[in-house]
């Protein structure tokens, strides 16, 4: 199980460097090595939540099991929120629009 | 023709050849694919040249079936034996030797501390079936004819020390110990005196309770202690109070495990030709904190004279041989438990009956340091709890003791040894993620009897 669930852990960092490899590449140099370095942030801390989670609730530990999906859970979204801003997939329909009308 | 046979073998000279830079890169390829395979590679190779008597040891290795000792994650430093230290224990002065009835049960039996505790402790069996039955097979390896017995005239070749300590290890492991270390016996872990008849006589029903008790004088002084330990039951502990009616089953099942071990092994020594005593809960004649510390299988714990496992805490219990089978022993270890028990204290705020003291530090006791711990106010709650049958909450809620294995509570325990700062933050982990507290319903398998719990008190 946890050799399947290691697999699909990488299938799923490749698949995310696929995604947003198109929009990483930046005009700084340091812009494009923070992208690359939240991405990989988020993608530990999101696969630690899981492994986390999935471990306390198979032995029953309720109050951690909760407690992860909430702290684990809530850094991997802000960590998502961000960079799905940084890298304009969310938050950049507003500025086209504005600039169409101006 | 000629011409194309040439072309043909100058092609297949070139679909062979290969290039300078290939050449070197395959070469360090299998080059680091060796080293690679030799550092990883199971001792399985070196061992399968073995044969006959002269064990062959896999060098630097705990033992062939366990070639790592598992300290589940924490940081382990070795520490001294010697006259100031036993382990991370600082001895202040002369550690002066027990007399067995000055124990806390021993208490009990003989109405030091109160009437019910008495009773209380001389009916656990009844108000515990599971508990009973098990120390009714204790009974059958406590005489003294199972702990010791004549040895074998025709001392049989062994390896040497180092050689026949990684066989011992095995053996241990074999014989289903969870753990097992070696140690230089120190003598002031031998009891003074042993109580004739024993506590378990008195908890069996084998004596009357009004039968006088005998101290008999221990003269043993054996120079090596081999020390076993049997984890208690990590779900039945998450599905438990800690002091209700499976409490002092989970102590009994691991005392009848470990004393099964260390008098199936110290008759295999005996049958080598050397002396060896098996020293478990039916039959002691040594306190088995010391000997655990020397060796190398904990550091003690606020709990007083409870010693902690790197892997599995003080959720333990264990029973020992000592013997003059030439052995190397192993180093006391140091893994941060004094700096973590410390700051977390836990168990003291836990602890049903506060016996677990608050005190920052170990304080003097007996010529050594330790927290001292009121283990009269301990035996008295134990004896006479009538929620359940004894209790046993310090292990239940020990961050050290009370966690199954996965990678983050071994992360954790790394956290936890490197010192007090560290150790705060695991508390506080700990303690957010409701570890130890909790009753997890779904592991609750045993019966209870709630009407049995009573202490009856004859007028």
């Amino acid at each position: 199980m946890s050799t399947v669930l290691i697999f699909l852990a990488g299938i799923l960092f490749l698949a995310g460097v696929l995604f947003i490899k198109p929009r990483a590449k930046q005009d700084k140099t340091w812009k494009t090595v923070i992208i690359w370095a939240l991405y990989v942030i988020f993608f530990v801390i999101a696969s630690i939540g899981v492994s986390f989670v999935y471990i306390n609730a198979s032995v029953g530990h309720v109050k951690a099991t909760s407690t992860a999906i909430f702290l684990f859970g809530g850094i991997s979204l802000i960590l998502a929120v961000v960079l799905a801003r940084v890298l304009g997939f969310i938050g950049t329909k507003r500025k086209a629009n504005d600039s169409l009308q101006a | 023709m000629s011409v194309n046979l040439g072309d043909k073998e100058k092609g297949s000279k070139q679909d062979f050849s290969v290039s300078r830079r290939g050449f070197l890169k395959t070469g360090v390829t299998a080059a680091v694919m060796g080293v690679m395979g030799a550092i990883t590679a199971p001792s399985k190779m070196a061992n399968a040249a073995s044969t006959s008597l002269s064990y062959q040891p896999s060098e630097g290795n705990w033992s062939k079936l366990r070639p790592k000792a598992n300290y589940g994650g924490a940081s382990v430093r070795s520490a001294e034996h010697n006259d100031q230290w036993l382990g991370t224990s600082k001895i202040t002065g002369e550690v002066q030797r027990f007399d067995e009835q000055d124990g806390g049960f021993s208490l009990a039996i003989r109405g030091l501390l109160g009437e019910k505790a008495k009773y209380g402790y001389l009916t656990q069996g009844v108000r515990a079936p599971i508990a009973l039955s098990l120390g009714f097979t204790v009974g059958f390896v406590s005489g003294p004819e199972a702990v010791d017995g004549p040895v074998s005239p025709t001392r049989l070749p062994i390896p040497d020390p180092e050689q026949m300590s990684q066989h011992i290890k095995d053996l241990a492991y074999y014989l289903r110990a969870d753990e097992v270390g070696i140690g230089k016996m120190p003598s002031f872990a031998y009891y003074a005196s042993t109580m004739t008849p024993p506590q378990g006589a008195f908890a069996s029903g084998a004596v009357p309770l009004d039968a006088p008790i005998v101290k008999t004088p221990v003269t043993a002084s054996l120079p090596n202690v081999i020390v076993v330990a049997v984890e208690q039951h990590l779900e039945t502990y998450l599905a438990s109070t800690g002091y209700d009616g499976i409490s002092n089953s989970q102590s009994v099942r691991c005392y009848h495990a470990s004393a099964n071990i260390a008098v199936i092994m110290a008759q295999y020594i005996r049958t080598l030709g050397y002396n060896a005593r098996a020293q478990h809960f039916g039959n002691y004649e040594a306190v088995m904190g010391p000997c655990l510390i020397a060796a190398g299988m904990g550091e003690l714990t606020r709990t007083g004279d409870c010693v902690a496992h790197p892997r599995f805490g003080f959720r333990s219990k264990v029973a020992a041989v000592t013997t003059d089978l030439p052995l190397a022993p192993d180093k006391p270890i140091d893994f941060g438990m004094l700096d973590f028990c410390r700051v977390c204290k836990k168990c003291a705020d836990e602890c049903p009956s506060k016996a677990i003291t608050l005190d920052p530090d170990p304080v003097p006791y007996n010529g050594y340091l330790r927290w001292n711990t009121d283990s009269k106010k301990c035996t008295e709650f134990r004896c006479s709890n009538e929620e359940g049958v004894n209790c046993g909450r310090c292990i239940k809620v020990c961050p050290w003791s009370s966690k199954e294995d996965s990678w983050f509570h071994e992360a954790g325990i790394w956290i936890g040894s490197q010192g007090q700062a560290s150790s705060r933050l695991l508390k506080s982990i700990d303690d957010m993620f409701g570890y130890g507290t909790e009753v997890i319903d779904k592991y609750k398998w045993w019966l209870e009897w709630p009407e049995l719990y009573k202490i009856q008190i004859p007028s």
